[in-house]
């Protein structure tokens, strides 16, 4: 079965003042259906970037500047507008990290989800009305009959959330992009929204890619991880493998970055809370060497003179762009 | 036996001295300087006043003598033409951009000091103060401001005096306003609440505290003062409320609007002088506001 | 249930802000130089003896202040505001005659405004470095420099001697009166260069505040969101962008109703439009402070109630205003 989404080779750069900047360089991965892809990563690493690619949605000055994504066998970048617009909200749909601005704050809850449905199923404004009722309820928000003519305002973060996700699953796509979707929530909430998507995932078969940098959602809903540094994936591979035996230095320092309350129990793969040294190199300052050479207290030699190495095959489930990966696994 | 005075810091005879002239008048003068329309400005208004100051002992004609018959098209004699009298209009000009232009200024500062004191007590002290002078601020503000000068100046007398009284009277509301809300915003901030607990009295906190920090909002509304009041004093010569006996911009409009048809230069070239020096004054205000503004600068 | 009690509180506030301007008025004329019956009576026409004396009765003038000013407001609460010597005449029906002209013109005035305002603000925040936006630009210096009836006297000149395509002076063509439909047109031929004229320095202002909002919409995340759920684009601005750029526009339109007012009365006066402006003017040459004192007083009234309009239309429009309670 081929992959819902595919992405090869993607590099996206940004239009600086001193010339294009890359943001992105050469990330490939495949989701299939029913399945969820984490990208992980700190903030400016590019995985929003990737998210907006793939819908097409990039801000001014930023560029994809080659690769090739294919949604369920359709090139994406290749797409007129007007191909683009049918896929939006109908084949691919994005839910995103701050639930109150992302809405208008002047229509109610159910008119902006019943305006998918109204564009891509052509339903009208009845029809659509109700089904907002129904998808409502499916998000499980309370009282759904009164709540569809409520505005954004009047709802809280985690409802809002749920609109949203409604909305981006109304018309049933294949592939669901949520960007950082609980980082503005609380934390008993981000809890509820990811039980949520997976629920909905399991009724739905769709592909969800997810863009987050809580390691902890990593762990419960995704399948495959990606690992992102300065624009770079750096690791790699099936989800179970990459949390159990990290193999790059970052991923191995962003595990231990984890708190993990174990009363009584110290394991020796999660020993002390660690923090990695430094700081991420500022777009623009990453040469061709490894980005992460700086901070790593494997760094070696090779590693400055050498070009960051592609991502090596380990095994099935993994792969890890690292020199000296294999000197260093625990 | 270490002696505090061994102890002592020490200046540090290395250390890179403070740059002069880095204080934020200059920051905002070199800021100011960058910005082209800004410049433009200024250096436009500073013609016009050179031209008023000295262009009637230079052009050397009385606006008021009759130079030639009236309503003469520009010639050799009269450059910019005569008006329905016969008199010389670029003579006018000079003459009369003196009053409109020192009413202009001494309005606009009768406005900023009427509206910048009642803006100021009331963001600062709030409660019952601020509930009274806003009502009062409202209560000025649903009065048509021309049409409220013009029954103070028709009451009152039509005198230079009275004009730009009237003027300042009914311009400051929006000045108070703007005034109000910075009070407002800085009065919480730390280092008022420093300052007080220092042992400042209001007066102090107000004058010396406050006020220093909400003046480039309130610069660029008392520049811009200065335009409204030009258009406004320029507006009550118009209708023949202007002091009659002192040439003015507006008044030249008024007098000749009857014979705009047969001769277009005797209303064209006044009300362009007014067009001109509100646009220099405007320019001039983007461009302060551009320089000492930096957090209210719009895109684009 | 919030609304009513907000509208009552809105038009209490009214009531007594127009109280205030009446006692101003009453304050002005007796504290104007010289004698407040001949201010009353004004100082053409009628100013007889007998007048005069009748006056001083029928005020109150010999009366303590505070006696004539409940005289005053009395004789206002009935309607009475005077009556005018010059035009011989109710100061209200006076005014009553001539409100109407003055509201088409700034009706017209204010719409043209916003609408033209706003399109070329939304056209050059599309592109706002662009030459057009540029040009938006200095025009909307230009149109606020300019004074009004400079521009007025302009386009007259132009439409008057240069290019005579429509009529210069009046509302309507005194010398062939229409009837019915015909009326209509007359009237809105004569409405196009005084409305134009007044509405231009609006056009500047809100183009630039439309481009500004505008842009502002159009890198909000629900525009990012709308653009997302693949709504096309006319859908994205002109539904999701526009209303949110709107909302300003129109708040501040209503605000500046009392601008527009004297913008109003120089306009009437250039044109010869038979409004409260051209009132103000007449009265101004007559000295018939009644009429003066009446107009101001309306104009306040009027202002008042493009306020409350504003406000009302400003809570029904945004949502969060409305159950916010603000």
């Amino acid at each position: 079965m081929s992959p819902v989404l595919s992405v090869q080779n993607l590099t996206v750069t940004m239009k600086g003042s001193k010339g294009p900047v890359p943001v992105l360089e050469n990330l490939s991965f495949d989701v299939a259906q029913g399945k969820t892809m984490a990208l992980v990563g700190e903030s400016g690493c590019g995985k929003s970037m990737t998210a907006l690619a793939i819908m097409q949605l990039l801000p001014e000055d930023f560029r994809v500047t080659s690769g090739r994504i294919m949604l369920d066998g359709q090139d994406v970048l290749t797409s007129s507008p007007k191909e683009l617009r049918s896929l939006r909200g109908n084949k691919m749909s994005m839910i995103f990290q701050e639930p109150m601005t992302a809405l208008n704050p002047l229509y109610t809850v159910g008119d902006q989800i019943g305006e998918v449905l109204r564009q891509h199923r052509g339903l009208g404004r009845r029809d659509a009305h109700q089904q907002a009722i129904q998808f409502l309820k499916a998000v499980q928000i309370p009282a759904a009959e009164k709540r569809v003519d409520a505005y954004p305002h009047q709802l809280s973060g985690g409802m809002r959330q749920r609109v949203m996700i409604a909305m981006a699953l109304a018309c049933k796509p294949k592939l669901l992009i949520a960007d950082e979707p609980t980082t503005a929530l609380d934390v008993t909430v981000q809890a509820q929204i990811f039980d949520l998507l997976s629920e909905l995932q399991d009724e739905t078969d769709t592909a969800i890619v997810l863009i987050t940098h809580d390691l902890g959602a990593v762990a419960e809903l995704a399948d495959d991880v990606a690992v992102l540094y300065a624009g770079r994936c750096i690791e790699q591979g099936a989800a179970e493998e990459i949390i159990a035996h990290a193999r790059h230095p970052y991923t191995r320092g962003l595990m231990s970055c984890v708190p993990h309350l174990r009363l009584g129990k110290t394991d020796s793969h999660f020993a002390a809370l660690e923090e990695i040294p430094g700081m991420v190199p500022p777009l623009g300052a990453r040469g061709p060497d490894c980005a992460f050479r700086a901070r790593c207290a494997f760094a070696a030699e090779v590693c400055r003179t050498q070009p960051q190495p592609p991502l090596d095959r380990v095994d099935a489930s993994a792969a890890v762009s690292c020199w000296r990966h294999q000197e260093i696994a625990p | 036996m270490t002696t505090i005075e061994s102890t002592a810091v020490k200046p540090d005879a290395t250390a890179l001295p403070v740059r002069a002239g880095t204080s934020p008048m200059a920051a905002a003068l070199r800021q100011f300087a960058r910005s082209p329309a800004g410049v433009a400005g200024a250096v436009a208004l500073l013609v016009i006043i050179l031209a008023t100051l000295f262009g009637p002992h230079l052009y050397g004609v009385d606006p008021l003598d009759i130079a030639g018959a009236p309503l003469s098209p520009p010639d050799a004699d009269a450059w910019l033409g005569t008006d329905y009298l016969g008199r010389d209009i670029l003579a006018g000009l000079l003459q009369g951009g003196r009053a409109t232009l020192t009413v202009g200024g001494v309005a606009a500062l009768i406005t900023i000091v009427i509206g910048v004191t009642m803006g100021s007590l009331a963001g600062f002290f709030g409660g019952p103060i601020d509930t009274a002078l806003t009502k009062v601020t409202e209560f000025f503000q649903i009065l048509p401001p021309l049409l409220f000068a013009m029954v103070l100046v028709t009451l009152f007398g039509q005198s230079l005096v009275i004009v730009t009284l009237a003027i300042g009277v009914v311009s400051w509301p929006s000045a108070a306003r703007l005034t109000r809300a910075e009070f407002l915003r800085l009065r919480n901030l730390d280092f008022v609440k420093a300052s007080r607990a220092a042992g400042g009295g209001n007066g102090h906190l107000i004058l010396r505290v406050v006020l220093p920090n909400a003046l480039p909002p309130i610069i660029v509304s008392a520049t811009l003062a200065i335009g409204v009041a030009i258009l406004f004093e320029g507006g009550l010569s118009f209708l023949g409320l202007g002091d009659p006996n002192t040439m003015s911009w507006g008044l030249m409009l008024g007098q000749n609007r009857n014979y705009v048809l047969d001769a277009w230069w005797s209303v064209t070239f006044p009300g362009a002088a007014i067009f001109i020096s509100v646009l220099a004054i405007s320019l001039i205000g983007d461009g302060i506001n551009d320089a000492i503004n930096p957090r209210l600068r719009k895109r684009g | 249930m919030n609304l009513a009690l907000h509208v009552s509180r809105q038009l209490l506030n009214a009531f007594g802000l127009l109280l205030a301007v009446l006692v101003l008025n009453f304050c002005l004329i007796h504290a104007a130089p010289g004698d407040p019956a001949l201010v009353i009576a004004g100082e053409m026409g009628g100013a007889s003896a007998e007048v005069i004396a009748a006056l001083r009765v029928k005020y109150g003038l010999d009366k303590s202040l505070l006696e004539q000013l409940f005289t005053y407001l009395g004789k206002v609460a009935t309607g009475d505001f005077g009556y005018s010597y010059y035009f011989n005449e109710p100061v209200l029906g006076l005014i009553g005659q001539r409100i109407p002209a003055t509201l088409y013109l700034v009706l017209s005035a204010l719409v043209l405004s916003i609408v033209i305002g706003t399109v070329l603000g939304i056209i050059s925040a599309r592109k706002p470095n662009g030459l057009f936006s540029q040009g938006v630009t200095v025009i909307s210096l230009a149109g606020y420099a300019a004074p009004v009836f400079w521009t007025g006297l302009m386009l007259l000149l132009l439409f008057g001697s240069v290019w005579p395509i429509l009529p210069v002076t009046g509302m309507t063509d005194v010398a062939r009166p229409k009837v019915g439909f015909a009326y209509v047109l007359d009237v809105l031929q004569h409405l196009v260069l005084p409305a134009t004229t007044l509405a231009l320095v609006y056009i500047a202002q809100y183009s630039r505040l439309a481009r500004v909002n505008m842009i502002d919409a159009l890198t909000a995340d629900y525009v990012r969101t709308a653009r997302a759920k693949g709504l096309p684009e006319f859908i994205v601005i002109g539904k999701h962008a526009l209303r949110n750029t709107l909302i300003p526009i129109v708040t501040v339109a209503g605000l500046q109703f009392g601008h527009l007012f004297a913008g109003a009365v120089l306009v009437e006066t250039v044109f010869s439009w038979p409004g409260m402006g051209r009132l103000v003017f007449e009265s101004i040459l007559r000295r018939d402070y009644p009429t003066l004192l009446a107009v101001l007083f309306f104009s306040a009234v009027l202002v008042m109630a493009a306020n409350i309009i504003t406000d009302l239309v400003y809570r029904l429009v945004d949502p969060r205003i409305r159950s916010g309670g603000r």
